[in-house]
């Protein structure tokens, strides 16, 4: 890095560091944000944000409601504009970037908000007049896999199908760079499977995907790397193997034929188990837990009861993986 | 899905037309039933007015009727030159109800250009496009404009149609001159309510923006015709900028004209500047 000849920071006169790191990585890095900070009024809503999103891969950024997920891709849009600190963006300062840097970028806010007069087509053809162009048929081929009805008026649509317009018009385009808040709320499950095929096959044509969800096994499902958010600061950048063995599930089971202290005594074995509750029901026991051990331990004890109920449910983030790193001193 | 790839990569792209203006024009499409109406609007105002002059210029009766009224209320309404035909189409029509009419279109178009597209939320993703903030503001600052002087045109062409069957025998040349008059004022109004929409993100401020001028204009011009020691309010009036000098009996001069349109831009080119500066849609 030293080796590369310092280029020379517009109106300063003064070499900067990171100039010259953006020159050596800007063919392969696509999102460089370095110390946001955030101010509304007195409310600090992002505290020194650094991450690097490489080329080429998914990106997820997960927390709660209010971590800054959606500040921080509202200022790398320059919709907002940031305290201190700066984003770079496909090698280009996103403050007050010109419409050739918007024009590589698909955006899907958070809180989608459409023009509800006028149909889906003349409203993807609006916005793919201001960032196009768009290959003919690529509209059509977007709405079909969605399951997306165009000649409809916006304002009669489901926040589902709203919610599909707003991927396919940040899609559309082929831009190099997604940046997608909660892109997969309103949306079925199934419809979820696509969009994640969608985020896949736009990965494998080379193009850089930046999304937030809730939802944590959309983003072990798509991402490559997490970073976890909370009080707008990043509290860790993971790959997805280290996040997926935090997660933790909610366990409630019923089974006849046994008594409590028996299913008890099967369960509370397990590691991972922890706030295991047994009660004697009419035909035999049920228990609740919360589990977050390996998988087929538990299959194995569980094997050759005789279960009348199982349901593991996938707790949302903020209580699972926040919970973990949030207090990574307690035992 | 490998495929579909290798269907993208090696497909020739042909491209969807981009527009050249796509705010401009969709700003004056979305509002062409709009225009419409207010057209509309303008033309039965016009025809109720017009037609009955001839029957109102030759009675000693209206004159009486009118002398009867309170001074005040005359010097307001303008109703001193009502027996001329250009007297007559200033007062009723481009004084008063004209004004009315074509300054709430320009209030709620220039107040729904920024202000109100950012409350509803739609700003914000049209600016996650390939756009600048400043060719969204001069886009639809146009398209503003346009809307406004098709108005104004509309007025030309009524005013120019009554002008024979209602015998009111208005230079042509002065129509024209007031009715661009007629129309920078309205500019500035709605100019007004797009930059406090601009400056604010709320739609109701560029109402309350863009009344202002308008109200306070009307306001401060009928007070100033009641006495000479409050004549300089005068100074203070858009509206008696433009009507002060009855253009459609004088005319006006090509700097009169200009102020307004350069008074508008100002505004305009300030609301441009305000959005660029701040954060949108917090």
């Amino acid at each position: 890095m030293r080796a590369q000849p310092a280029r020379l920071w517009p109106g300063t006169g003064l070499p900067r560091l990171s100039t010259v790191t953006t020159l050596r990585t800007s063919s392969d890095t696509a999102v460089e944000a370095i110390q946001l900070v955030k101010r509304f009024g007195s409310t600090l809503a992002l505290d020194g944000v650094s991450f690097t999103v490489p080329r080429g891969s998914v990106f997820g950024v997960i927390g709660p409601n209010g971590a800054g997920k959606t500040t921080i891709m509202r200022a790398l849009l320059d919709l907002i504009r940031l305290t201190s600190g700066r984003a770079t963006l496909l090698g280009t300062d996103s403050r007050n970037a010109g419409p050739e840097l918007r024009r590589r970028i698909g955006f899907l806010p958070g809180e989608l908000i459409l023009e509800g007069r006028v149909t889906g087509r003349r409203l993807l053809r609006h916005y793919a007049n201001i960032s196009g162009p768009v290959r003919t048929g690529r509209v059509e081929e977007l709405a079909d896999r969605l399951g997306l009805d165009l000649d409809r008026t916006v304002r009669t649509l489901s926040k589902g199908n709203k919610q599909k317009l707003g991927i396919v018009q940040a899609f559309m385009h082929q831009p190099d760079l997604l940046v997608l808040d909660e892109p997969t709320s309103g949306l079925d499950p199934l419809m979820q499977q696509e969009f994640l095929a969608l985020v896949s096959e736009a990965r494998d044509a080379g193009q850089t995907v930046f999304l937030s969800s809730h939802v944590i096994s959309e983003i072990q499902q798509a991402a490559d790397e997490v970073a976890i958010l909370r009080d707008g600061r990043i509290i860790t950048v993971a790959g997805v193997e280290a996040l997926r063995d935090t997660a933790i599930r909610h366990l409630r089971m019923s089974a006849t034929g046994l008594s409590a202290a028996e299913l008890e005594g099967r369960l509370v074995t397990l590691a991972g188990m922890a706030e295991l509750d047994c009660r004697a029901t009419a035909t035999g026991a049920e228990a609740t837990a919360v589990f977050g051990g390996a998988i087929t331990p538990f299959v194995q004890a569980i094997a050759t009861l005789n279960l009348t109920d199982l349901v593991m449910e996938e707790p949302d983030l903020e209580e699972s993986v926040l919970r973990l790193y949030s207090t990574p001193e307690a035992p | 899905m490998a495929a579909t790839q290798a269907r993208l990569a090696t497909q020739q792209r042909p491209l969807v037309r981009r527009t050249v203006l796509p705010m401009f024009t969709k700003s004056l499409v979305d509002s062409w039933r709009s225009l419409v109406g207010w057209s509309v609007g303008f033309t039965a105002a016009l025809s109720l007015y017009l037609p009955i002059y001839p029957s109102m210029s030759g009675s000693s009766q209206m004159q009486d009727l009118i002398d009867s009224l309170p001074t005040e209320l005359t010097r307001t309404l303008n109703y001193q030159q009502i027996d001329t035909g250009a007297g007559y189409t200033q007062s009723t029509f481009f004084g008063l109800m004209g004004f009315l009419l074509i300054s709430i279109a320009a209030i709620s178009w220039g107040a729904a250009a920024i202000g109100g597209d950012e409350e509803s939320g739609q700003l914000e993703l049209t600016l996650a496009h390939a756009v600048t903030r400043v060719e969204v503001v001069a886009q639809r600052f146009a398209a503003l404009a346009v809307k406004i002087l098709a108005l104004a045109l509309v007025a030309f062409v009524v005013v120019l149609f009554w002008n024979g069957p209602a015998e009111l025998d208005i230079d042509v040349a002065n129509l024209v001159e007031t009715c661009l008059l007629f129309g920078g004022l309205a500019l500035v109004c709605g100019s007004a309510a797009l930059l406090c929409g601009a400056i604010t993100g709320r739609r109701i401020w560029g109402i309350g923006g863009g009344a202002a001028v308008a109200v306070l204009g009307y306001v401060f011009n009928a007070i100033a015709n009641q006495s000479a020691d409050l004549e300089w309010l005068h100074d203070l009036s858009p509206y008696y900028a433009a009507f002060g000098n009855s253009p459609l009996a004088n005319g006006t001069d090509g700097w009169t004209l200009a102020l307004f349109y350069l008074a508008a831009l100002v505004l305009g080119a300030l609301a441009a500047l305000t959005l660029r500066q701040r954060d949108v849609g917090v």
